[in-house]
């Protein structure tokens, strides 16, 4: 059920007229489960992001066969709903919101006839990651519960893509361990098409393959990493 | 065409029609931003997180809704009230003079040192074929902060609209009381001279009045009076009675008017109520008397309060302004504060409409509930100030909410909540990674 990725003459401009992020070309099969990592401010966020179609840029970004850079924005916000789910560093949920309001997010927007599966999606998948969906707000929760709550939004609209940014970089060893098994259990399952920007090694060592980005350039050979 | 149409319909369905037609914005943008979402739970959530803020908004708005709707209300209660007190005096006959000065020592017992009226003027008025009573008044003097005042029985059961409880007075030295006056029935007094701090206590030691009924509640000044035999104050003060000696202990009309002291003014009630015009330009006359209608006099002064209003309107609308202005300001600022909210909704993909649905129903919950409680302050602050105002002036002033000021509220909500689409557009300019980023 993911997506292919193809990406060719990808360049993304800073305000000022710099390159933040250029990438020649990058293929990747659907179903891949893809690391980037890199120094700090390197780009690898902004990578991350061009391919959410959340950042203008120029070139093409095909997911499948849409390319997302050809979309106006709310064609890209149309496409993210149906196709891309997103996690954040520091998770990003309602603090005031229950597990099951936050992780069922996407159906207070989506179709009529959509809400109730979205609804049932996250509340399976709450309880696949161990979660009870319930309306105690997760401002209680402790990191690793959040992130998981995190991770059942992302996958509550059942979207073929997950594009993660350091979703362990919050979170203790323990809790992050066993995270990347969720998470890499939940995308592999499903055929989902899985980017994790990270340095955690742990998390990097059960992707399929590792993209390394530096002064703004992606460099495919995952050697390079090393 | 529509003109007639308009006037045809019950005065209940223009009301109606105007509320329904000034919320009209308010349910279009509403139904526009909202249709197909189910935003209630972020708003809630947004609601909540700022609850201290929030609270301060609506109780901003509360206050200032309150205001205008109170001042409103308050000044319509009061006219209202007034012009009621003016109803038992249809037409007021004085020596020349300010026919204000008058109107408020009659109708409001608010006596000034005014000139007299003699025996011949007030016969020349008790004795006209079309009229029906004509009772003199003698003000000064008064009991425990009350108005004793010297009339005659006709003027009593006049006021009273014949609903006296008791029995009349049968002697000089018996009194009415008014409802509210601080003697009731069998209770004796001595009245003081003068009223307020300069009453003398002890000017009339000798004399004492027996209470021997009490009129009804009419809502006006005069409850507080104690009516007595307009014969009684003039021997009190060592003038003649009104009545030759030989008519013994006559109380009331005729009067003899080579012993009839003098009155401030005489309370004329006419016949029929079309005489009344032409007695008062039949008691008009250059330098010997002159007869007015308290109605039209109050109603000289509500059209000088009436531009009092538009002033206090303007005032108060410009009030309102400003506090929907700065609680608009206030939602500009917080709504920075959930930027990251708001980038983080459009990476998952919600709609440009769905984030303007949340941020507007957020500010449009704060005005609504303002509003709704501004309309309580409002009716709360008008029966307070209303009782304060019955309590101090005797007048009742029964202060309650009108159509005019739902639609006051009405305009208020939905211009407001027009203008909160900008803070809400504002949230949606702020670059989406920027904002994940913040």
């Amino acid at each position: 059920m993911g997506l292919t990725l193809a990406i060719r003459d990808l360049r993304v401009t800073g305000p000022t007229g710099r390159v933040l992020l250029s990438v020649d070309a990058l293929d990747l099969p659907e179903g891949s489960l893809v690391g980037v990592r890199g120094p700090s401010g390197a780009g690898k966020s902004t990578l991350l992001y061009a391919l959410g179609g959340l950042l203008p840029a120029t070139g093409a970004v095909r997911w499948g066969d849409t390319d997302i850079l050809a979309l106006g924005e709310e064609a890209r916000t149309a496409f993210r709903a149906a196709n891309v789910g997103m996690i954040f560093q520091d998770f990003l949920l309602f603090e005031e919101l229950g597990s099951a309001d936050n992780a069922a997010l996407a159906a207070m927007f989506a179709p009529r006839d959509r809400r109730s599966a979205t609804r049932d999606a996250a509340v399976a998948n709450l309880r696949h990651l161990g979660l009870e969906p319930g309306k105690r707000p997760v401002a209680s929760f402790s990191g690793g519960e959040r992130q998981r709550v995190g991770v059942a939004r992302a996958l509550a609209a059942n979207a073929p893509v997950m594009l993660a940014d350091e979703p362990t970089a919050s979170l203790h060893r323990e809790a992050a361990d066993a995270l990347i098994n969720d998470l890499v259990a939940l995308t592999r399952d499903q055929g989902r098409t899985l980017i994790a920007v990270s340095h955690d090694l742990h998390l990097l060592e059960r992707m399929d393959r590792v993209l390394w980005v530096e002064d703004g350039v992606l460099r495919t050979e995952a050697a390079d990493a090393a | 065409m529509l003109r007639d149409l308009w006037d045809g319909l019950p005065v209940l369905a223009q009301d109606v029609a105007i509320l329904l037609a000034l919320l009209a914005p308010l349910l279009l943008i509403g139904g526009f931003l909202l249709r197909g979402f189910a935003p209630w739970p972020l708003v809630r959530a947004v609601l909540w997180r700022f609850r201290w803020a929030n609270g301060m908004f609506v109780a901003l708005i509360a206050i200032s809704v309150g205001m205008g709707i109170g001042l409103i209300a308050q000044e319509r209660g009061l006219r209202q009230g007034t012009a009621a007190a003016a109803d038992k005096f249809d037409l007021v006959v004085s020596a020349p003079g300010s026919e204000m000065t008058m109107m408020l020592a009659t109708v409001f017992l608010q006596p000034s040192d005014v000139p007299l009226l003699g025996g011949q003027a007030y016969n020349t008025v008790a004795n006209h074929p079309n009229v029906d009573v004509a009772a003199p008044l003698a003000f000064g003097d008064s009991y425990d902060g009350a108005p004793v005042i010297g009339t005659t029985a006709d003027f009593a059961r006049h006021l009273s609209d014949d609903r006296i409880e008791g029995r009349m007075w049968q002697s000089a030295f018996e009194a009415i009381a008014g409802a509210a006056a601080p003697v009731g029935i069998g209770q004796t007094f001595t009245p003081a001279h003068g009223m307020g701090d300069e009453a003398e206590e002890n000017a009339h030691e000798l004399v004492e009045f027996t209470v021997v009924a009490t009129m009804p509640r009419t809502g006006t000044p005069w409850d507080r009076a104690i009516l007595v035999p307009v014969e009684a104050v003039w021997e009190v003060h060592g003038l003649a009675n009104g009545h030759a000696p030989e008519a013994g202990d006559q109380l009331g009309p005729p009067f003899d008017a080579a012993y009839f002291p003098g009155t401030p003014s005489i309370i004329v009630r006419a016949e029929a109520l079309w005489a009344n015009y032409a007695l008062r330009s039949e008691f008009t006359r250059q330098n010997e008397m002159m007869a007015f209608f308290p109605g039209t006099v109050l109603a000289n002064l509500y059209r000088v309060m009436g531009d009092v209003r538009q002033v206090m309107s303007i005032m108060s609308v410009v009030t309102q302004v400003l506090v929907a202005a700065s609680v608009l300001l206030g939602l500009f600022i917080l709504t920075r504060l959930f930027r990251r909210q708001v980038a983080m909704l459009r990476a998952l993909g919600a709609p440009r409409r769905f984030v303007l649905s949340v941020v507007w129903s957020y500010a449009a919950s704060l005005l609504l509930a303002g509003t709704l409680a501004g309309i309580a302050v409002g009716v709360g602050a008008t029966a307070a100030i209303s009782t304060v105002v019955t309590q101090r002036t005797d007048i009742l002033v029964n202060a309650s909410l009108g159509w005019g000021e739902i639609h006051l509220a009405a305009a208020f909500l939905a211009a407001t909540s027009l203008l909160s689409v900008l803070p809400a557009l504002a949230t949606l300019r702020q670059p989406v990674v920027e904002g994940l980023r913040a």
